[in-house]
């Protein structure tokens, strides 16, 4: 398994039992169930009451302030609207408690639809989080389409055109709280993407040294088309130095900062677009996925390797040498009695 | 904390199947064989270069190898490709191949769970009798490969009688009761004092699921069914099998009420162009789960019936809670899912223990037993009992105090995991 | 629960005849032979077939009496039986060929032949050794005759699968 999915496996497995039932099944069946997916997001699929036909999912999300800043309702609302026959989303005052986000889904609706409707519900509902953490990105690429325009036919370089981009606004998604965010600065020409993260443990940092350093490097290599990426540990790149909040020295040491500069090859509208927001916000789980596997298999080289060791250490018996250097056979005791051997 | 907010995450690794979930939940997500298949070294010789020994094939690993593998169902569809070796890392309920397990279980967080470990607490199982030196291990690679916030390891039998409080013969919520256990390939008899295991009285019966299974195909071949397959055998041992109270009693009403009593088994084939197989269904439906109680019938040297090995444990364990061994006997896993199979038990052991306490009145002189109450508890969460029970425990706002922290784990080591605290 | 016993083990009185070790029971029979007709129904012919088919997975067996032998041989008998159908035989047919091994010349307890031999006794003497011969010749055939109403008794064409399927088990591991 290289790639971490983007969507949610569960949710899609959950939703397939409800959706295609087995056909000797009868009547829809309760169901009660919390799924949790990366960066402290919860899911909650649960029948509304007596109604079974009726599914209610919600969705938690730590950073769903500042996505509510950056229009995630309107995104949301535009993305699952083609599916209104069958789902219902909620207004903000019938949220369930303690999540941000609820859909109703009516099971008995979809049943007249076809296949591919359906499966085409699973598939957008499975990619729940990955939609919501694109509101901001979006927003920021709107932005960039904005300015590209606005500056197409001005002298780039010019001080005043400079400090007025220097001073765009920055996006910022604590995601996992306040040490760890996603930092988004559109410009003309490019969208800065920058990731804070912080490593609790020792040997994750280390560890997330050289990813990064492979990250910088394999542009270098062979990658040609693949977006800029700049490492910086401790400090906060300048793009966004007067934003980083820390709440205390003690955790700066620990911290990185992984930039991203998307150029417009990587902006075409349409797919790649997409593809590019699918990809960019699972960043981190894919590197501390990788910091995991790495261990993982550095763990299984170190147990081959006692293995060996040990094999080495049984083969070794302790020889009979005397004096001279040569090997004695069959030495005996003053009573004449032998040594084990 | 960091992982307040998010559900704890329960892993029952089990000789045949893994059951993954998060607690609160009342059945686990995913349920799949406990299998990985990984890259054979054989293709990756064409592959690499000097790939001679294992150990060469193992350091000359330079690409993404370690990553290729798969897990669960996907490993045993990848087995029947040409590239792919399957493996079963856990025999006899503990693990053997731990660069196996270590990967399994990579896959299961972040694939299947889709949880980063650093958010999450773990609740692991373990057999009944593993050896300290495991659960270290185990601790080692949940917090030093996946940083897990926190870990509980719990017994299985004692999860199985957590999960037995869900019903409603149970009135006390003790930990001690006599846990029948019974998967695939082993079923364990395990009494438990307190949440204490009595190591010394368990015992095993070298009799489950998958001899029920073979036993059922032995009938459909002398029977010469069109279809004999382990998978037909299997979904016949799910669906039509019952415990009787008496054989020759059933075999008679086989006799007297053919319809009711003889089925067929339609067998659907993946291949739609494949008409559908019809297998005839009879003897076997109450034959295959006497197994337990006549083992004779399906192996020539384990021959003690399950009533008599309960007892026999009981009797191995302290005076002072046989009784209440007899009173709580709760079953767990797959194969004791037969119909009326509590009732059977609780039947025959009764006639066990009557004959002994008559006994024992005869030989004191009149002396008169105030009498012992056997009670087979059989449950709606049986089948994933062990998981269930996990579920139960890891929702409970004390599971974190008694769970060890990454912290705790990083400044006294691994032997911090021989103990831990147990649930009242 | 082992391998059941024979219910006419405490029946032994002293109207029951033992030759050997190998008791004499009362049976119905249109057959003629030596046998006395029964006081009730239910005889070692009935509960032969009824506990054919649960024994017939044990191997181990504990003799409890007379009766047992001669329940053993039963079920001894209906293997062999069994074994001589096939899934395509007809009834007719099958009452053929099972009279004639029901009649064909078999093996008495001490002969040389039969497979017991360890457990059973032989005759006293050459009276008792005619009055068994008859006695088992009628036992058979009234065994056979009554095991083939139950296999057929769904179809007259084919034999019921499910019978046939215990052709394979072999009850002690012995066979006739």
């Amino acid at each position: 398994m290289l790639q971490i999915e983007q969507t949610n496996l569960l949710i899609q497995t959950t939703l397939t039992d409800k959706i295609f039932p087995e056909k000797d099944a009868k009547g829809y069946k309760s169901i009660d169930r919390i799924i949790s997916d990366f960066d402290f997001t919860t899911y909650h699929i649960s029948t509304l009451g007596e109604e079974k036909h009726l599914l209610l999912i919600s969705i938690y999300l730590k950073c769903w302030d500042d996505l509510e800043s950056y229009g995630v309702v309107k995104y949301l609302q535009d993305k699952y609207v083609q599916f209104e026959e069958a789902l219902t989303i909620l207004p903000s005052g019938d949220v369930e408690n303690n999540y941000n986000y609820s859909f109703v889904l009516d099971l008995a609706k979809l049943e007249g639809q076809s296949d591919e409707y359906k499966q085409s519900v699973i598939d957008s509902l499975a990619l729940l989080k990955r939609n919501c953490m694109a509101a901001p990105l979006e927003k920021a690429f709107a932005r960039y389409d904005e300015l590209a325009q606005q500056y197409a036919n001005s002298n780039t370089y010019a001080e005043e055109i400079q400090a007025e981009l220097q001073s765009e606004k920055v996006l910022v998604i604590n995601y996992r709280g306040i040490d760890e965010s996603i930092y988004i600065k559109p410009s003309f020409d490019r969208v800065t993407v920058i990731f804070s993260t912080i490593f609790q443990d020792e040997t994750d940092k280390i560890f997330g040294k050289v990813f990064l350093q492979e990250f910088v490097d394999a542009r270098k290599r062979s990658v040609q088309t693949a977006p800029q990426v700049l490492y910086s540990h401790k400090e906060p790149p300048l793009d966004i130095a007067h934003v980083v909040k820390s709440n205390n020295n003690t955790d700066a040491d620990n911290k990185g900062y992984i930039t991203f500069v998307l150029f417009p090859r990587h902006l075409v509208r349409g797919d790649k677009r997409e593809n590019c927001i699918t990809h960019i916000q699972v960043f981190r789980n894919y590197f501390h996925y990788h910091i995991k596997c790495s261990k993982a298999y550095m763990h299984s080289r170190m147990r081959f390797r006692v293995k060996e060791f040990l094999k080495i250490l049984n083969r070794a018996k302790p020889e009979n040498i005397d004096n001279d250097g040569s090997r004695i056979e069959n030495r005996k005791t003053a009573s004449g009695r032998r040594f084990a051997q | 904390m960091a992982s307040m907010g998010t559900p704890a995450v329960v892993m029952d690794n089990g000789t045949g199947l893994t059951k993954l979930g998060f607690a609160g939940n009342d059945s686990p997500s995913f349920v799949f064989p406990t299998a990985i298949s990984t890259l054979s070294a054989s293709s990756s010789k064409s592959s690499g270069n000097n790939a001679k020994s294992t150990g060469s094939f193992l350091s000359s690993k330079r690409g993404l190898e370690d990553l290729d593998f798969f897990i669960g169902n996907e490993a045993l569809a990848a087995a029947n490709g040409p590239n792919y070796n399957l493996s079963y890392p856990i025999r006899h309920g503990q693990i053997e191949n731990w660069d196996h397990m270590e990967r399994f279980w990579e896959s299961s967080i972040f694939k299947y769970l889709r949880c980063e470990p650093e958010d999450h607490y773990f609740l692991l199982t373990e057999p009944p009798l593993n050896p300290p030196e495991n659960r270290e291990s185990v601790a080692e690679i949940m917090f030093e490969s996946f940083n897990c916030a926190g870990l509980y390891i719990a017994v299985q039998a004692v999860l199985a009688l957590a999960a037995s409080w869900t019903s409603s013969k149970v009135s006390d919520r003790s930990l001690t009761g006599t846990v029948i256990d019974s998967g695939d390939g082993v079923t364990h008899v395990i009494p438990v004092a307190e949440g204490y295991v009595i190591g010394g009285a368990i015992k095993n019966i070298p009799l489950a699921g998958r001899d029920i299974t073979l036993f059922i195909q032995s009938f459909l071949r002398d029977r010469g069914e069109l279809d004999t397959s382990l998978q037909t055998a299997e979904k016949i041992k799910q669906q039509f099998c019952y415990v009787c109270p008496d054989i020759v009693k059933e075999f008679n009403k086989f006799d007297q009420y053919p319809q009711e009593k003889f089925a067929q088994y339609m067998v659907e084939y993946a291949d739609k162009n494949r008409s559908k197989t019809v297998v005839d269904v009879g003897y076997e439906r109450f034959l295959a789960p006497e197994i337990f109680f006549n083992p004779e019938i399906c192996s020539s040297d384990f021959l003690t019936p399950l009533p008599t090995v309960v007892d026999q444990v009981i009797q191995a364990s302290p005076i002072d809670v046989r009784k209440k061994l007899y009173k709580n006997i709760v079953l767990s896993g797959g194969s004791t899912m037969f119909k009326d199979f509590d009732r059977r038990l609780q039947r025959d052991l009764k006639t066990l223990v009557k004959e002994r306490i008559e006994l024992s009145e005869r030989l004191s002189g009149g002396v008169k037993s105030s009498g012992v109450d056997v009670q087979v508890i059989s449950h709606s969460r049986q089948r994933n009992a062990v998981w269930f029970g996990g579920s139960l425990l890891a929702q409970t706002s004390e599971f974190k105090s008694y769970s060890y922290t990454k912290q705790q784990y990083d400044e006294e080591g691994p032997n911090l995991v021989r103990n831990f605290s147990l649930f009242k | 629960m082992p391998a059941l016993h024979s219910t006419f083990l405490s029946e032994q009185g002293a109207d029951t005849r033992v030759i050997g070790n190998l008791a004499v029971l009362p049976i119905h029979s249109k057959y003629r032979g030596p046998s006395y007709p029964p006081q009730q129904d239910y005889d070692i012919i009935e509960e032969t077939l009824d506990l054919f088919r649960a024994n017939s997975f044990f191997k181990n067996f504990e003799i409890k009496g007379a009766a047992d032998r001669l329940l053993i041989y039963g079920i001894l008998f209906t293997s062999d039986c069994l074994s001589k159908l096939n899934k395509s035989i007809t009834y007719k047919e099958a009452v053929r060929t099972l009279n004639n091994l029901a009649l064909d010349s078999f093996a008495l307890p001490g002969d040389i032949g039969f497979p017991l031999n360890s457990l059973y006794q032989s005759p006293a003497n050459k009276n008792e050794a005619e009055l068994l011969r008859s006695y088992l010749q009628q036992f058979r055939q009234e065994l056979a005759d009554r095991l083939l109403k139950r296999v057929y008794s769904d179809s007259e064409v084919v034999p019921s699968k499910h019978w046939l399927a215990f052709t394979r088990r072999r009850f002690m591991n012995k066979s006739l």
